[in-house]
């Protein structure tokens, strides 16, 4: 391409140098055209005059020839300096000198004229034919020159043909070369770069299988493999994106169904909230403010303000108590300690909300807790319970009205049988036996009236207690005293051990004795005949006192040892007539025991004996 | 000793009376609050035993007249209980009763079971 440019350049240059030639020549020729056939024209006109002259005589002629051949003088001179052959200037000086000649003759003939008598035939003779020479020769010039112009011409022509031709011909080879470069080219570049176009396309609609150009060490090269790096990454990450969609869809599609999951539970949740009888209220960690409670909640309780003082206000006004009349502060409410994570199940209160009514109140509360354990919240149900608490004291009611009524009767059963007792001289031993029979069943029915009574209380919690400060040997004492009559019958004897360093209680005095006197009961019972039954004090650590009573009885199996503080169990096989219990006394003695803040406790080793124990609080000095 | 008997139950009074006569006191009785405030005076008992639950006027009330009037203040009440509720017997001792005894009593040990209350 470098090469045919430089040529165009240099056919160009020649090109214009040739034009620029032949327009040179074509001037000249055309100058010496023109001067020549002023040449020629003067010359005629040189003629002409002179003829008309010598004809004439006229000296206007004379003149005019005179001035024409100074017009002619220039002439040659004029020719000369546009003729380039030699040859052509000999030619023309010859012509030149042959019109001197026949001007210098004219010369002569003039000055002579007035001596020659025939002028015409001298002009014939001497002047005109060297003149028809010289026109024939100027003549031959001018067709001469004539013909050089119209070459000239020609050639000029033809010049400006080429170079036409040229101007168009070589732009057009130009083109033409250029074409062959692009295809060439394009054939080099274009086509590895549309190859890795197409492959761009394929691969962006996701068509993989693409065929890459080889990778040559040149730019292209250098690109294609870029581009085939790229491709390959570009698979790379299509493959984990699709990977990672796959995942995505999945993980949504289970989240999906999760959440619809969560959404019925929760549906199903809300409709239990709502439609259960009990109140039930969810407050959030730390604040304890109500997020969530049903309709029987807002009934109960109302709702609470949202203004965070008011709200402590809110819940203040209820004045919480226990039943006993206890203030129930608001961090002891279920949902407090359910909020520090305890499980509070049946808490008891009485509670005032601002409709002004009193209501009983059972508590049920658990702490809420997130994955990682913390505590999120809590949820608490409640009852009103003023009907169970209105039971209760119907049945404590009943229990208190029957068991006076039933004391009366009986006071005045066993007032009259221990009357007539004393009094009657009952000869008949049998007679004597059946009024022990109704005494003893009297004091059974009282003690069976008691039992009940007391754990009709105890169940209420209304059974009171008056702990003081006891001295234990003296609390022994009296419980010894009141079985004494039963041990003798059955002649068991009741030994006391107290050690010296046993501490005064603080109890009960009556309940702890009954307590204590239950004990013993049973230990009789069991007791065989002569037997021994202790009675032991010892102190123990923690500040109690223990109080324990050991038989040599049968003993009790190890796997009624659990049962036997229960309500209603009898210890099996006790038949002594005198002394049937009601089942209750055992329960009673626990209760007792523990309200008091001690414990109970029985080991019993069949065949051996038994140890029931009781342990009660020592009395703090001070 | 004289002792002035309250009890509403007529078979109860008989027992206790009796019961008393045995155990060496003199006994005259009331079957309410309104007859023992009104016969007080004119019996002058050493000791009134009081029943707890009487008609027209109930021991408490009773016991509470008493211990309000100058004239029968120093008088010692012992009450007559099917002690029910523990609170009975604290409320009779802070009126000023000088002790309680349970029924059914002990027809045998009524006699010095007051004695014992009484201090003698």
């Amino acid at each position: 391409m470098v090469i045919a440019t430089f040529a165009q350049v240099g056919v160009i240059v020649w090109l214009q140098g040739q034009r620029n030639t032949i327009a040179a020549a074509t001037d000249r020729a055309n100058q010496r055209f023109a001067q020549q056939l002023r040449m020629n024209q003067v010359v005629v006109e040189l003629e002409n005059a002179q003829r008309s002259y010598f004809l004439t005589g006229d000296d206007r002629f004379k003149a005019e020839f005179e001035q024409k051949w100074n017009e002619y003088s220039t002439v040659p001179t004029a020719i000369e300096q546009f003729i380039d052959i030699p040859d052509d200037v000999t030619s023309l000086k010859s012509v030149d000198e042959q019109i001197q000649r026949w001007h210098q003759l004219t010369q002569d003939l003039i000055a002579r004229r007035d001596k020659l008598d025939n002028l015409t035939r001298v002009l014939e003779e001497q002047t005109i034919p060297p003149m028809r020479a010289v026109r024939s020769t100027l003549d031959g010039r001018q067709r001469h020159e004539t013909d050089l112009r119209n070459r000239m011409i020609e050639r000029s022509q033809e010049i400006d043909f080429s170079s036409a031709i040229l101007t168009l011909a070589l732009p057009a080879v130009d083109i033409l070369m250029l074409l062959v470069l692009v295809t060439v080219l394009a054939r080099i570049l274009l086509d590895p770069l549309g190859t890795i176009a197409e492959s761009a396309r394929k691969i962006s609609d996701g068509n993989f299988d693409v065929k890459l150009p080889l990778a040559k060490r040149d730019e292209i090269g250098a690109l294609v493999k870029a581009f085939r790096d790229m491709s390959n990454a570009v698979q790379r990450r299509q493959r984990d994106l699709t990977e990672a969609l796959t995942r995505e869809r999945e993980i949504s599609q289970m989240y999906a169904s999760l959440r619809a999951n969560a959404e019925r539970e929760s549906a199903r949740l809300q409709a239990t909230i709502a439609t259960v009888p009990a109140a039930l209220v969810i407050v959030e960690a730390p604040s304890g403010r109500v997020v969530m409670q049903n309709a029987a909640a807002d009934t109960l309780i109302g709702r609470e303000p949202d203004d965070e003082a008011e709200r402590r206000d809110y819940w203040e006004d209820f004045h919480a108590t226990y039943r006993d009349g206890r203030h129930c502060p608001f961090e002891e409410w279920g949902t407090q300690r359910a909020l520090r994570g305890e499980v509070v199940v049946g808490h008891e209160m009485i509670v005032r909300p601002p409709d002004g009514r009193t209501v009983p109140i059972l508590v049920s509360a658990a702490p809420l807790r997130n994955d990682t354990g913390e505590i999120v919240g809590a949820v608490s149900a409640f009852q009103d319970i003023t009907n169970l608490y209105e039971v209760d004291r119907l049945k404590s009611e009943f229990v208190s009205i029957v068991s006076h009524e039933l004391r009366t009767p009986l006071t005045s059963i066993k007032g009259s049988l221990q009357l007539l007792l004393e009094d009657l001289p009952l000869a008949d031993p049998d007679h004597k036996v059946l009024m022990d029979v109704a005494l003893a069943n009297v004091d059974r029915l009282v003690r069976i009236i008691n039992d009940i009574l007391d754990i009709s209380k105890i169940e209420a919690g209304k059974l009171e207690l008056n702990p003081r400060p006891l001295d234990v040997r003296e609390l022994i004492d009296h419980s010894i005293q009141s079985v004494q009559q039963i041990a003798k019958g059955s002649s068991v004897i009741l030994t006391p051990v107290i050690s010296d360093m046993v501490p005064k209680v603080m109890a009960d005095p009556d309940r702890t004795v009954q307590a204590i006197v239950n004990l013993l009961s049973n230990a009789l019972k069991y007791a065989p005949a002569r037997s021994e039954v202790t009675l032991a004090a010892t102190s123990e650590p923690k500040g109690l006192v223990r109080i324990a009573v050991t038989d040599h009885g049968r003993g009790i199996a190890a796997d009624k040892l659990g049962l036997l503080f229960h309500k209603f169990q009898q210890i099996d096989g006790a038949d002594t007539r005198r002394f049937r219990g009601t089942g209750l006394g055992l329960a009673i003695t626990k209760a007792l025991v523990e309200m008091q803040g001690g414990s109970v406790s029985v080991t019993s080793e069949l065949g051996k004996g038994s140890t029931f124990a009781i342990t009660v609080p020592v009395a703090r000095q001070g | 000793m004289k002792l002035l008997l309250a009890e509403d139950e007529p078979d109860v009074q008989l027992i206790a009376r009796l019961a008393l006569k045995r155990g060496g006191f003199q006994v005259v009785t009331a079957s309410n609050g309104v007859e023992v405030l009104e016969r007080v005076g004119a019996e002058q008992p050493d000791a009134i035993l009081l029943d707890w639950m009487m008609p027209d006027m109930d021991g408490f009330e009773t016991c509470k007249r008493l211990k309000a009037d100058p004239a029968t203040q120093a008088i010692p009440v012992i009450f007559l209980t099917a002690k029910v509720q523990e609170s009975e017997v604290a409320k009779a001792l802070a009126l000023g009763a000088v002790g309680c005894i349970g029924k059914p009593f002990d027809a045998l040990t009524l006699g010095d079971q007051i004695r014992a209350l009484l201090g003698k």
